[in-house]
């Protein structure tokens, strides 16, 4: 199995490393670097892709730093895996990452109705009828006219948080009717 | 970057001895119960004038004795895997828990036997024993926090627990020698929670100083 072979590989680098031998150590640093990037990258969103290439240094330093804590009758993978992680789970709450969008991309999915789409609007008149129709109204106004909760709210003279309760709950049955069954 | 950072790291690089991690841990605990028997004459017998061997012929003292050194000894076993990365072991805590819970009933048994009898409970020193089993064990949870911090627990607050179950454990042995307390019952509540105390103190600080 190509696995084993990595393992193998780099746990014959990482021993001799460990015994002194600076090009085997030089030779796994390189090596592991490729295999880290895409590694991080991968885990962080678009927007921190260009974290990565920290979390490979701090990976490579706690390496260093903490190679004795490395059993040498243990897989290596299995121990250079828990320090990446701990590093990239360290990095994500220092900066507290969250999954984020940037603010111009951050408008209500209705919010631009191009009237080019008005196939789409009929779309959405239709699927509207499946929810009571003071939810319908609710939603349309805040998710398709762009009314904030308040003002929808107060046109139907109910409280703000009543009418953000009903559309959540009616956009969660719209989703569960329409969304398909995702697992 | 990365490749200059290679370049520097590999050129720093120096040999590393075979269980390199287990003898630096062990050297610590060995210093740090040195420092910790040193505790006994300077401060116990000294400043708070206890003799030594207060409780010497005593039954109990050697029940004392058996019941720290257990606690210290699961935290000794526990610590080789909480300092590494890609370990854990949480056995020990479980069954410390149980050992304290066994000498709770074992207490209670005996102090019931003695018609509850407060004294049985709260001997002499009841309200300082805990405090100075803290102080006595804090030599050796000092210097051994500092070891681990070397190295890279996996979880930085379960190593601390760990640390803090040693050096309460042994803490709690070296103070038993200046502790004229005679009961199942006081040890069962003050001696375990003067250690859980320690243990305590180690996760706080653990959660904090072992960050790597």
């Amino acid at each position: 199995m190509q696995a084993d072979a990595t393992e193998k590989r780099m746990r014959e680098l990482m021993l001799a490393a460990l015994d002194g031998d600076a090009a085997a150590y030089r030779r796994l640093l390189a090596e592991l670097t490729r295999y880290l990037r895409p590694w991080f990258a991968r885990r962080l969103s678009p927007s921190h892709a260009s974290h990565a290439e920290d979390l490979v240094q701090e990976t490579l330093l706690a390496l260093h730093s903490k190679r004795l804590t490395y059993d040498r009758s243990r897989p290596f993978t299995a121990w250079l895996h828990a320090v990446a992680h701990h590093k990239f789970v360290d990095h994500v709450r220092r900066h507290a990452i969250r999954p984020t969008v940037p603010l111009a991309d951050d408008a209500p999915i209705f919010a631009v109705d191009d009237s080019a789409h008005a196939a789409d609007r009929r779309d959405v008149d239709a699927v509207l009828t499946e929810v009571p129709e003071r939810t319908a109204d609710l939603i349309r106004q805040t998710r398709i006219e762009g009314a904030s909760v308040a003002e929808a709210a107060a046109r139907h003279g109910m409280s703000e948080t009543a009418a953000k309760v009903s559309i959540h709950r009616g956009l969660k049955s719209l989703m569960s009717k329409f969304a398909g069954s995702r697992k | 970057m990365t490749d200059d950072l290679i370049d520097r790291l590999s050129a720093d690089l120096e040999p590393t001895p075979v269980n390199a991690l287990e003898k630096r841990l062990f050297l610590a605990i060995a210093t740090g119960l040195v420092a910790t028997i040193l505790v006994g004459p300077l401060l116990l017998d000294l400043l708070v004038g206890r003799p030594f061997g207060g409780a010497w012929g005593s039954s109990m003292f050697w029940g004392k004795l058996a019941y720290t050194i257990g606690l210290g000894g699961l935290g000794l076993i526990a610590i080789p895997a909480l300092s590494r990365p890609d370990r854990r072991r949480v056995w020990p805590f479980l069954l410390a828990g149980v050992t304290i819970l066994l000498a709770l009933a074992a207490g209670t048994l005996s102090w019931m036997q003695a018609d509850w009898a407060m004294p049985v409970l709260m001997g002499g020193t009841a309200l300082v024993c805990p405090w100075l089993i803290i102080l006595t064990a804090a030599p050796l949870l000092w210097i051994l926090l500092a070891a681990l911090r070397s190295f890279a627990p996996a979880s930085p607050t379960l190593a601390g627990l760990g640390a803090g179950l040693l050096a309460g454990g042994f803490g709690a042995a070296a103070y038993a020698f200046y502790c004229g307390e005679t009961s199942m019952m006081f040890m069962a509540v003050w001696y375990s929670l003067g250690i859980a105390l320690t243990a305590l103190l180690g996760a706080i600080i653990g959660r904090y100083l072992l960050r790597w």
